[in-house]
């Protein structure tokens, strides 16, 4: 599927700002199931500095520096990109899931950058209760992708889509107990409780088409940034995306900008500003299938 | 092992001629000693009550007896340390870069990538690399332990921003003052060509080879548990002392912000946790610099020791430390570690868990939390901790109980063998690393085992290496790097700081008008009922004063409240009173301009304050006792005159606290004239008096006109006269040619200047035109207005040079990672912000 993204945000001040400085992660990597045709990012004003780099997880990222007083501060990407991602191994043939930890724990040649994923990070402290929510996925032997994509199905079942009662620093503790939340709760519930079970898993930020393919229910978060999770099936078969929001299997239907170890890695636009007073955020999301 | 005396009881040699030396002092010399060593580390400040702390709390202290190590035994370690710097650069070098070691499984990834000092910003896989870094480690630091045999071993490598070398150089001055008999005998080493090199060697960091760099230190502040050290390192090291609020990043580029603009920074060292260091990419910190690690990255500024160098303060890779120096090095680790294993092993696991009694557990990758020693545990507790380790093994680091050598160590009365640790200093003198030729060796208390970070206080000693006296010396000769280069200390006075000592001087003044004040009417309150109708009067005009500078409310002001104006004054100095916060205000601001003062200024600047402080503390119900501590803060208030006066140099610094102090005092005579003279022309007499007593002019007064008392000659000596220092004119001639001596020819300063001119002006004609009427009594009762309108000038005066000189510090907030939706309002700084908005409106 080929896909045009607009994806905008601004900031409005109530007092100008003297001096900012943002750092964004906007940009699609390129995959094998993503093809990045063009991709764009537009800064408004004009910034005093900018500079791009690739990231510790391989993620473009950039910087936007300003110097002179502004009301308001306004990036946005544009971009067309290409995916398909690969159909899933089959299921029988994906390894046990404690063959997986123990993989991921002694960290071989092909297991050592997996590894990373399956640490405490800054906004998933380790978390007993997403723990226990997950093991009845988890019974002995099971084949790993049989538990990833019955846990995917359980938190799309089992919580509610619900915008404004939960926000970007919401725990998972909290999202387990009122059962409700957005993307980025339910992807931050799911990694915590593949970690504890010692599965490598990694918050992937990127978009959800718009309008769903014909014949098919609106998909959860469409029309905003959205968030799934990456889970480590061992070395033989790698990575996978799922997307517990929608209980999908990322295939054709998401692209991706980046992915860390939670939201506070690859945060789309963040920044610091000196002076501004209040200020509000307005962000509006567009993956239009071409 | 005992380090005085060796297994069969005899002294070991490089002892005796200490001991000789304590010998020699007579009974009761060394408690003597030790007492005015007790007494210097207070008068000086490494103790001192730092704000917020509160009396007696852990303090440092120096014991007399210093830890002695020959100069062979000492080159050995240095050698072994270098060794060890080296290995841990490399390793650096490649966890933040190609990632080799984790790859081929020589270091586990628990140690990186579970490690919260792995500062992934810091790591970009493919992009453009940054431009020769340079290396990332600049100063080194360990702490060793001797075991029982003999034996030096590192109980934890300091790589981040290691702390105590300070203390170490403050050690041995005040241990040369106050035990000169000592170091007679003997050679010890000398501390300051440590010093040398490392300032040279900052210098020689600057990117692109700069000449004249500027160096600064980036230290958190004056809350710090540290600041003491950061003040003393920055003069040592002659570089500018920054907090991050007086840096800014502008294009690509770190700046000081001076009161004569912007002016770049080449080299930052850095004393400012690594995960703190720039909000921006790193953990949300006021400490920090928005952009500092684009400017990094840039290539324009050299951050020392590189802000992800705490990564190898993981007391796991201690384990790994001999394979890694076999592979990086080619070499055998010469110092080894105090043994150590990584549980994530199975096979340390296992060794562990049959001998749980020899070890001491801790996090592998924060060296900063307490160690737990298994076999201390009762039995269900351990079976807990030894569950949590199973259950998350990679999790922690196993070290073997040590048993560090003693120590003698002055009790009080006798010497007896204390337990000792001691940390030694490094810095890459640009071919090798060289350590200071000393060090901080302090008791190790029962609780800190295996403590990484320097605890507030305890009981520290001077480690003096100690040229053999025959003449064999072992090991390089006292080392001094190549040449220095000529360098200039950059002097430019930060905003911050000039804001600081503006506020010094306001708040100094605020206490000593508080206390005359209250001082005048605690005097007329404890007459109690035998007040006649013109201290009656006098006192209603002191209490609307008093209402004025903020010191009573207006309830307790009103007329025939005496009872209520008593409590309220008694109010002042308990906690939230207004003198009480004025404290406070002074002392975290002397603290904040500490390295701008010397030690014998801040030595009289704190200790009087705390004495007034002290005094009162203790008034409790008393008048007298309210009465006696005013007394005490005018004491306070005119040393800190006198010593400024006499002590500081004529250039910034002192400017902006004389200009602070007289903007204050400009402000309250204009305030309280008005109040004074606002009567019935016929009681203006009642009014004059007080005027001349609340300008402390009545006796210069007498001894113009003696005891003929009119409007005009009592208005021209507190308003007009030049010469007066109580007067408002004197202020405002000093308010300009303070001014004017701002120096540099820029906008905005001739008008302030001007400003200035303009009110002394007006000043005068106010008082020409008093003389010049028929009744003078009735012109001088309809002064008032005029006058507030000029105290009102003069508080526009103090804000327009606070937006001219200073107002280039607002306060930053993140967006986009906290919860930022519903916009919050900035988290201000809990420091002078709040404190000095609030001041301004009233």
């Amino acid at each position: 599927m080929r896909y045009r993204v607009r994806h905008s945000t601004s900031y409005h001040y109530a007092t100008p700002v003297d001096l900012s400085g943002h750092m964004t992660h906007l940009t699609p990597r390129a995959l094998t199931g993503q093809r990045v045709i063009r991709a764009e990012v537009t800064t408004s004003p004009d910034p005093a500095r900018t500079s791009v780099a690739l990231d510790h997880f391989g993620n473009h990222v950039g910087w936007i520096f300003f110097d002179r007083p502004h009301e308001r501060f306004e990036v946005t990407l544009l971009a067309e990109v290409e995916v398909g991602f690969p159909a899933p191994p089959d299921v029988s043939a994906t390894m046990a899931w404690e063959e997986v930890a123990r993989a991921a724990r002694e960290a071989g040649p092909m297991a050592w950058q997996a590894a990373e994923f399956l640490f405490d990070s800054p906004m998933l402290p380790a978390e007993p209760a997403a723990g226990q929510f997950a093991a009845t996925c988890f019974a002995p032997g099971r084949p790993i992708l049989a538990a990833l994509l019955e846990l995917n199905g359980r938190i799309r079942r089992e919580f509610s889509f619900k915008a404004g009662v939960t926000g970007v620093n919401t725990p998972v503790s909290r999202v387990l107990a009122q059962r409700a939340g957005v993307c980025q709760d339910f992807t931050h519930l799911m990694i915590a409780a593949l970690r504890m079970h010692g599965i490598p898993a990694r918050y992937v930020s990127g978009y959800l088409r718009t309008r769903p393919p014909p014949g098919q229910v609106a998909r959860r978060g469409a029309d905003q940034s959205h968030a799934w999770v990456g889970a480590w099936l061992g070395p033989a078969h790698g990575w996978i995306d799922l997307d517990p929001t929608n209980d999908l299997v990322v295939r054709d239907e998401h692209v991706v900008l980046a992915w860390g170890r939670d939201y506070s890695d690859i945060s789309p636009v963040r920044g610091v500003i000196l002076g501004g007073g209040r200020h509000g955020v307005s962000v509006s999301v567009d993956l239009e299938a071409l | 092992m005992d380090e005085m005396v060796d297994g069969k009881g005899g002294l070991r040699p490089h002892w005796r001629s200490l001991l000789g030396a304590f010998t020699a002092l007579g009974e009761g010399g060394l408690k003597e000693r030790a007492q005015r060593l007790d007494r210097a580390f207070e008068e000086e400040g490494v103790t001192s009550i730092l704000p917020g702390t509160a009396a007696g709390e852990l303090a440092w202290r120096c014991d007399p007896v210093p830890l002695p190590i020959p100069a062979g035994e000492f080159a050995a370690l240095e050698a072994g340390l270098a060794q060890r710097a080296r290995l841990i650069e490399a390793m650096l070098e490649d966890l933040y870069g190609r990632q080799s070691l984790l790859e081929t499984g020589a270091v586990p990834p628990a140690l990186v990538f579970g490690n919260a000092g792995f500062l992934r910003p810091l790591h970009l896989s493919h992009g453009p690399m940054p431009p020769a870094m340079g290396p990332r480690l600049g100063f080194y630091a360990a702490d060793l332990v001797r075991g029982p045999d003999g034996c030096w071993r590192v109980l934890s490598d300091r790589t981040s921003d290691a702390s105590g070398v300070g203390y170490a150089r403050e050690n041995r001055r005040l241990l040369a003052r106050v035990l000169p008999e000592a170091f007679r005998p003997v050679t010890v080493r000398q501390l300051r060509p440590f010093f040398d090199i490392w300032q040279d060697q900052l210098q020689r960091l600057a990117p692109g080879g700069r000449t004249g760099p500027t160096v600064a230190l980036l230290t958190p502040g004056t809350r710090h548990d540290q600041w003491f050290e950061h003040m003393f390192l920055s003069r040592e090291l002659s570089c500018a002392l920054v907090e991050g609020g007086d840096l800014t990043v502008r294009g690509g580029v770190v700046f000081i912000k001076t009161l004569r603009g912007l002016q770049r920074v080449d080299v930052l060292l850095r004393r400012v946790s690594g995960r703190l260091v720039d909000p921006l990419e790193l953990d949300a910190s006021q400490v920090g610099v928005p952009g500092l690690l684009d400017a990094q990255r840039a290539g324009t500024i050299h951050i020392t020791n590189d802000p992800g160098t705490g990564l190898a303060e993981a007391p796991g890779f201690a384990a790994f430390l001999p394979a890694l120096c076999e592979r990086l090095l080619g070499e055998r680790l010469a110092l080894a570690s105090v043994p150590t294993m990584w549980l994530g092993d199975e096979a340390s696991r296992m060794t562990l868990m049959q001998d749980p009694q020899h070890w001491l557990v801790r996090p592998a990758t924060d060296g900063n939390v307490h160690a737990v020693r298994l076999g201390q545990l009762q039995p269900v507790e351990r079976a807990i901790m030894l569950r949590r380790i199973e259950q998350r093994p990679w999790d922690w680091a196993a070290t073997a109980s040590v048993d560090p050598s003693m120590a003698p160590c002055f009790d009080g009365e006798r010497l007896s063998p204390r337990p000792v640790v001691m940390r030694v200093f490094l810095a890459h003198d640009g071919q090798d690393w060289r350590a200071m030729q000393g060090g901080l060796a302090r008791v190790m208390e029962a609780h800190d085992e295996l403590a990484g970070r320097l605890p507030r206080g305890g009981l520290s000693k001077d480690v003096w290496v100690l040229n053999e006296e025959r003449g064999d010396i072992v090991g390089p000769p006292v080392v001094m790097a190549p040449p220095l280069k000529i360098r200039r200390a950059s002097g430019d006075l930060p905003s911050r700081v000039a804001d600081d000592l503006f506020w010094l001087g306001r708040y100094v003044e605020r206490l000593e008008r508080s206390a005359r004040l209250v001082r005048a009417a605690v005097a007329r309150l404890a007459r109690g009922a035998a007040l006649l109708p013109r201290e009656i009067s006098e006192l209603q005009s002191l209490a609307r004063c008093l209402a004025e500078a903020g010191c009573v409310s207006r309830e307790a002001a009103a007329p025939a409240a005496s009872s209520s104006l008593a409590e309220a004054l008694l109010g002042t100095v308990r906690d939230g009173g207004a003198i009480h916060r004025h404290f406070a205000a002074a002392s975290r601001l002397t603290e904040s301009v500490r390295d701008r003062l010397t030690g014998d200024m801040y030595a009289t600047f704190t200790q009087t304050l705390r004495a007034a402080r002290a005094d009162a503390g203790v008034v409790g119900r008393s008048l007298d006792g309210l009465s006696h501590a005013m007394v005490s803060i005018l004491r306070y208030s005119t040393s800190v005159a006198g010593v400024a006066a006499e002590s500081m140099v004529r250039g910034g610094g002192w400017l902006f606290l004389d200009l602070g102090r007289r903007i204050e005092r400009a402000q309250a005579v204009a305030g309280e004239v008005a109040i004074a003279v606002d009567q019935q022309p016929s009681r203006i007499e009642t009014g004059l008096r007080l005027v001349l007593e609340l300008c402390d002019s009545a006796i210069t007064y007498r001894s113009r006109y003696l005891d003929v008392l009119q409007p005009a000659p009592v208005l021209d000596l507190v308003l007009a006269d030049q010469g007066n220092p109580r007067g408002l004119a004197f202020q405002l001639v000093s308010i300009h040619s303070l001014l004017d001596e701002l120096g540099s020819p820029e906008e905005g300063r001739e008008m302030l200047a001007g400003a200035a001119a303009g009110l002394l002006a007006e000043v005068e004609a106010l008082v020409e035109r008093v003389l010049g009427e028929p009744d003078q009594s009735v012109a001088a009762a309809a002064l008032p207005p005029a006058l507030a309108a000029i105290g009102t000038a003069v508080a526009g005066l103090s804000d327009r040079i606070t937006r001219r000189y200073f107002a280039l510090l607002p306060v930053a907030q993140t967006i986009g990672v906290a919860d930022d939706d519903e916009g919050e309002e900035p988290h201000r700084a809990p420091d002078r912000e709040a404190d000095h908005v609030a001041e301004v409106v009233s």
